[in-house]
């Protein structure tokens, strides 16, 4: 019998560079210009696209592999929780209301993220920065889809889980994060880089993700918490390209660094303002709090990446974000603010939303010291006694939205928490609205850009959503009776009383 | 600065006054009012007279807040300058045009 050796197995590091650096090829019947028509024109000058170091150097087999390997670990939690009804062990049920906000608001996100790391995949000129941008765009895809495996469950018995991808679509409050979104898209691919990989993943990631699934931890929520660890040695390698992409395209060419700046500056205040619905969850919408928004903010933002990250970034020449210090002014109101507006304007979402009860305004109260027992406090005992009178204020009409982030202009000036900050711009002899000097500083730069913003407002009194009525608009927006209003006496809440009291039948 | 493009990158706005034919938007601001997050915005006829338009547009909604007071309503200013006495004169004849912001204290 003959024995024959086994065959070589390549080191790690060979098996790398022959599967996707050794892929690639130089044109012959098409000139570098026609294959690659994005590169250039946003102004961005690289010279070697060789000098883009792959921190992880995978291959396509072993991230298969790997990526089954968690797939495998996170449906088991499913099924486990499922089969258990799981859902009965929660903190409470207005607990889901903030994963409503997540399928609609996020899971969108990641899908949408996909899309354009596979056009990065394509279109970006350097072997290794296409295949970086193809792991991604196959993550953010399992993400979407582990999200949507994960919450759905929930779809059986509670509200505001269905017709998520149509409300991201058209409802007001996801407007904020589609417009992001959208604005990202739109760009070129390096500002799509800067704007997603770098100011979204890597400076804000920590902030957006970690409350989430703190939150669903602390309050009974194992599937979301399973998916959260599931996607975060993703979210890890994600951050890291970021930090490569900027490194790389710093490293280029001197004229980059100006170039970058300012999309730091751009795509910083865009993020953050973003962030500031995931401040109004942390605050307000936990039953059991894991840490406030101005924690998370100091903690994840202040020390991480401005005590750490910026230091190294002074090196290329880049400095903090041009309205840092603005959002940092902000922190002990942010949450308060927009959770307000959700409070106002439940009768229009797809989850309930509750004035904070004395124990959770005691919270507040330690948490904001500066803040809370002399701004907020005062108009939540005034909404206390509305409802012990019976009422609930619902804001009758539309409220007026900036024109960048699309929040409604609920933001006071920096000084001054009692002051509503208007910021008004000219242009071609139409008026523009925004919050902040963050959000007017972005519209001026590029005002042919924003002057299209799909603001769901204007658009429901262009008539282009359903109809002029408020139940129209509602149906429009695929939102059903019960999944709205106020929390106390929903549909959600009775349901979760009559389960835990024995009365009540599951999943019918 | 414009916007970098690969092509000539000139769109209309989304929200132009022409698209509102006789009416325009309004935004209306309660100030040093918490009850109600941010300013409210209307869809009014452009002829529409002032007064009707606290009567009609302004107090329906400002009267969710238990506490509101037509009486009180006052101290009116557009795109930040005093109002004056505006009395019965349409909206656009008071400088009230598309997407003016009026602020009142009450």
């Amino acid at each position: 019998m003959t024995q024959t050796a086994p065959r070589r197995k390549l080191p790690l590091k060979e098996r790398y560079s022959l599967l996707t650096r050794d892929l690639d090829w130089e044109p012959s019947y098409v000139t570098k210009e026609q294959l690659f028509p994005y590169t250039s024109y946003e102004g961005v000058k690289i010279h070697d696209w060789d000098g883009w170091e792959d921190p992880f150097r995978l291959t396509v087999d072993a991230y298969y592999k790997y990526q089954a390997e968690k797939d495998k670990r996170l449906y088991a939690v499913l099924d486990g929780f499922a089969q258990s009804q799981g859902h009965l062990g929660l903190a409470d049920a207005s607990y889901l209301n903030a994963i409503k906000l997540f399928i609609q608001g996020v899971t969108p996100l990641e899908y949408a993220a996909h899309r354009h790391f596979a056009y990065l995949a394509r279109f970006l000129e350097g072997p290794a920065p296409r295949f970086a941008a193809l792991c991604q765009s196959v993550d953010e895809l399992r993400h979407c889809q582990t999200q949507i495996h994960t919450i759905s469950n929930y779809n059986k018995y509670y509200g505001g889980f269905h017709s998520w991808s149509k409300m991201h679509d058209r409802v007001w409050y996801l407007s904020v994060p589609k417009s992001l979104f959208d604005d990202a898209m739109t760009a070129g691919p390096f500002e799509f880089l800067i704007s997603i990989s770098f100011s979204f993943e890597y400076l804000l990631t920590n902030l957006l993700f970690v409350p989430f699934m703190s939150g669903a931890s602390f309050n009974g929520d194992m599937p979301t918490m399973s998916f959260g660890f599931s996607a975060q040695s993703d979210e890890s390698r994600h951050m890291t390209l970021g930090l490569e992409a900027i490194k790389f395209l710093l490293e280029q060419d001197e004229g980059n660094v100006p170039i970058i700046q300012e999309w730091i500056d751009k795509w910083f205040w865009r993020a953050y303002r973003m962030s500031a619905l995931v401040a109004g969850m942390m605050d307000y919408m936990l039953p059991k709090p894991v840490m406030s928004w101005k924690e998370a903010f100091e903690l994840y933002f202040e020390d991480q990446m401005l005590g750490g990250l910026f230091p190294d970034l002074e090196f290329y020449g880049i400095r903090p974000p041009k309205h840092v210090q603005d959002a940092i002014a902000e922190k002990d109101k942010l949450s308060h603010e927009v959770y307000k507006i959700l409070h106002n304007f439940s009768f229009a979402a797809a989850f309930t939303t509750q004035a904070p009860s004395e124990s959770h305004m005691r919270w507040l109260s330690e948490q904001y010291p500066a803040t809370f027992d002399q701004y907020y406090r005062p108009v939540w005992e005034k909404h206390h006694r509305i409802e012990a009178g019976g009422g609930r204020v619902f804001f009758q009409g539309l409220p007026q939205l900036c024109q960048i982030c699309q929040i409604p202009m609920v933001f006071t000036e920096k000084d001054d928490p009692a002051k509503t900050s208007f910021r008004t711009s000219e242009f071609r002899g139409e008026t523009f609205h925004t919050c902040s000097d963050g959000c007017q500083w972005i519209f001026e730069r590029e005002p042919e850009k924003f002057v299209q913003a799909w603001l769901p407002v204007h658009q429901i009194y262009q008539g282009n959503c359903g109809g002029p009525s408020v139940p129209e608009v509602l149906e429009w927006y695929g939102i059903q009776d019960g999944d709205n209003g106020e929390y106390k006496g929903s549909p959600d809440q009775q349901s979760w009383v009559d389960w835990h009291s024995g009365d009540g039948e599951q999943g019918v | 600065m414009a916007v970098k493009a690969l092509y000539s990158y000139d769109f209309p706005s989304a929200d132009r006054a022409e698209l509102f034919g006789d009416d325009q938007l309004v935004y209306v601001h309660w100030e040093g009012n918490p009850v109600f997050c941010s300013a409210a915005c209307f869809r009014v006829p452009k002829a529409m007279a002032f007064a009707e338009f606290v009567e009609t547009v302004v107090g329906p909604w400002a009267g969710s807040d238990p506490d509101f007071d037509p009486a009180s309503v006052g101290d009116w200013r557009v795109n930040g300058q005093p109002l004056g006495a505006p009395g019965d004169a349409p909206l656009t004849e008071l400088g009230i045009g598309h997407k003016a912001l009026l602020q009142f204290t009450a």
